[in-house]
């Protein structure tokens, strides 16, 4: 029995360090491949005898079993690593032939504005799949940081950054002059007026624009738009690149789930902010626009093993927390309340106080 | 190298010279002015970093950055807790590790303001940057140990704990948060990106790094203190692997991922 004891911690370490050599190639491949390269047959041989020595590990020691902080680190490795293997690829095909689940690993939903879609797109599958519910995209927006930045670019590299709001102007210097912006536009477009064209900010639609003033040293100025998504525009040559920046703060989609012909439930989702449903997680994933208008990609991700996943987890780090931090504080208490009235005693008796 | 004359680089280069004001006096051994001088460098150390707070208006711990700035600052509370608590010596180390990673912040990494991308925005972000940032000084900690262990005489005489026990407590004080910073950023990754694991290279150099901990304990329970110098090696491997996970998957173009906003 001990040598059979002694096998297996050896084999522990061996599999630890085999993991640690498989995790920095897996480095080197990209996330995809190494996706790939863990999901392969011989890694799911890999993690099959890895949970088959941890369980090994937990019947044969009985200090694992015995310390519950030992206890829980190991289970918690055990599901984890169940949970994960029951949550991939073959784990969602061993469902379906086992218990006849039927459910969608991974893939990606595109909806249009007040459109409804079931139908998810499978990376390397090449039908479609079905949810069992609808999801309604109500609307997308996407919000941004306030204000944006008029990024000014000399033509011998120096660089300048000026909030874009009406009013801001800066100092570039004796050589170029002053610049400032007078408007900024959320939807720039034309109109006539009187027979002459005058910008104006347009409800809906997005077209972001700023209107500046380049105020050159020897008095004269020129004026101009300059634009997030296209070159800018001048009444005449100027010596500065000019561009508008925005940084997103957000994407959102509004989503209602149609079950029935019923909506069963409804969120705005964004990044962080998943919707959960009919054991799926929809996930903000991207946006687009074409002919047609704007439309939202959803991830969709379900939920098989996440429990599992999750539970393990919590073993772990209670285990792991409890084992190296809450044992030791204890047993440091504990000396120190059975040295503390040893220590007293031994103290010299204090003198008496003399009137 | 890129020098900041800016009030953020001052102070950060004022922090630079106190940690080594520090450092010098400790060596010299003129331990009380070595510790006056080491309080001082952390006041400047957190002025700094709430300078940087005030400046981009979030918890400083987007970019690389930022991240050295906040590990210059925690690197004396836990030394005194090192010291205090734990009764390992070691602090003109502590000193010195403040001004090295204080180093990349004041000549290496861009100090421009940057703001949250919509994955950032979480709860999540700053305990997870945090617990990892505060294992990695701790494990930083055990390595210098390691070192020591490898290069002193078996019997040297000591007044606080020898190095290889010094390093396993390090290590057993840092495991805890190595673990916690990996959890938590599997649970964010779910939320934000869909996965709890996504196969990313940090992700994978992370675990690598936690795995040669891991491997480093079942080690010493097999062996105990029979081979202290691979106890040693164990944990300089860790931190190597530390060092990889922090600085070369984030500027490596061998290494693009889901993390690559953190550079």
């Amino acid at each position: 029995m001990i040598r059979f004891r002694r096998a297996v911690l050896w084999a522990a370490l061996i599999a630890v360090i085999l993991l640690t050599a498989l995790s920095v190639h897996g480095a080197f491949l990209g996330a995809d491949r190494a996706q790939a390269f863990f999901n392969s047959f011989p890694l799911a041989v890999y993690w099959l005898a890895l949970t088959a020595l941890l369980i090994v590990g937990l019947v044969i020691f009985r200090r694992l079993l015995q310390i519950p902080s030992l206890l829980l680190t190991h289970l918690g490795c055990v599901l984890v690593l169940l949970g994960g293997m029951w949550g991939s690829k073959a784990g969602h095909a061993m469902q379906r032939q086992l218990f006849g689940l039927d459910k969608v690993p991974k893939g990606q939903m595109m909806i249009r504005e007040h459109a409804e879609n079931s139908r998810v797109m499978i990376a390397d599958g090449n039908e479609p799949r079905q949810l069992p519910f609808s999801v309604r995209l109500r609307e997308f927006r996407m919000e941004y940081y306030e204000p944006g930045s008029l990024i000014i670019r000399s033509r011998s590299g120096q660089m300048w950054d000026l909030p874009a709001k009406a009013g801001a102007r800066l100092s570039l210097g004796d050589a170029l002059g002053r610049i400032s912006v007078q408007k900024v536009f959320e939807n720039f477009k034309l109109r006539k007026e009187d027979g002459k064209t005058v910008p104006y900010d347009a409800p809906g639609g997005s077209n972001p624009a700023l209107q500046v003033l380049i105020e050159r040293p020897d008095g004269t100025a020129t004026a101009g738009y300059v634009f997030e998504q296209f070159s800018p525009i001048f009444t005449e040559p100027v010596d500065l690149d000019l561009s508008y920046r925005r940084v997103v703060r957000d994407y959102i989609s509004d989503l209602e789930i149609v079950q029935n012909g019923q909506v069963a439930a409804a969120k705005e989702i964004e990044v962080n902010h998943p919707l959960h449903y009919g054991g799926y997680h929809l996930y903000q994933h991207s946006y687009g626009e074409d002919e047609l208008g704007e439309y939202t990609v959803l991830l969709v991700v379900s939920d098989s093993g996440l429990n599992l996943v999750y539970g393990g987890y919590t073993m772990l780090i209670a285990g792991v927390v409890w084992h190296f931090w809450g044992r030791r504080a204890l047993i440091a208490i504990k000396s120190r309340r059975m040295i503390a009235p040893r220590a007293q005693q031994e103290l010299p008796a204090a003198p008496e106080r003399q009137e | 190298m890129e020098i900041k004359y800016t009030i953020q680089g001052l102070l950060i280069y004022a922090t630079i010279a106190v940690y080594l004001l520090a450092f010098v006096a400790t060596a010299a051994r003129q331990a009380r002015a070595g510790r006056v001088s080491f309080f001082a460098g952390f006041a400047l150390a957190v002025l700094s970093y709430a300078y940087r707070w005030y400046d981009v208006q979030h918890v400083p711990l987007q970019n690389l950055f930022e991240i050295f700035l906040f590990l210059g600052t925690i690197c004396c509370p836990i030394s005194w807790f090192c010291r205090r608590i734990l009764r390992i010596g070691g602090q003109w180390a502590d000193m010195l590790i403040g001004a090295i990673v204080l180093f990349p912040a004041g000549f290496v990494f861009s100090a421009q303001p940057m703001q949250l991308p919509p994955a950032l925005q979480s709860w999540l972000f700053v305990p997870h940057v945090a617990v990892y940032m505060l294992s990695y000084v701790f494990m930083f900690k055990a390595m210098f140990q390691a070192f020591e262990q490898l290069m002193i005489a078996p019997n040297a005489e000591r007044t606080s704990l020898p190095p290889e026990q010094a390093t396993y407590e390090l290590v057993a004080i840092g495991f805890p948060l190595l673990t916690l910073g990996l959890i938590l950023g599997s649970w964010w990754g779910k939320l934000a990106w869909g996965d709890y694991w996504g196969w990313d290279p940090k992700e994978l150099w992370s675990l690598a790094s936690w795995l040669v901990y891991l491997g480093y304990f079942h080690w010493r329970y097999m062996f105990g203190k029979i081979h202290p110098r691979i106890n040693s090696l164990w944990a300089i491997t860790g931190m190597a692997a530390i060092i990889i996970t922090v600085l070369w998957v984030n500027l490596s173009r061998l290494f693009p991922g889901l993390h690559s906003y953190a550079t």
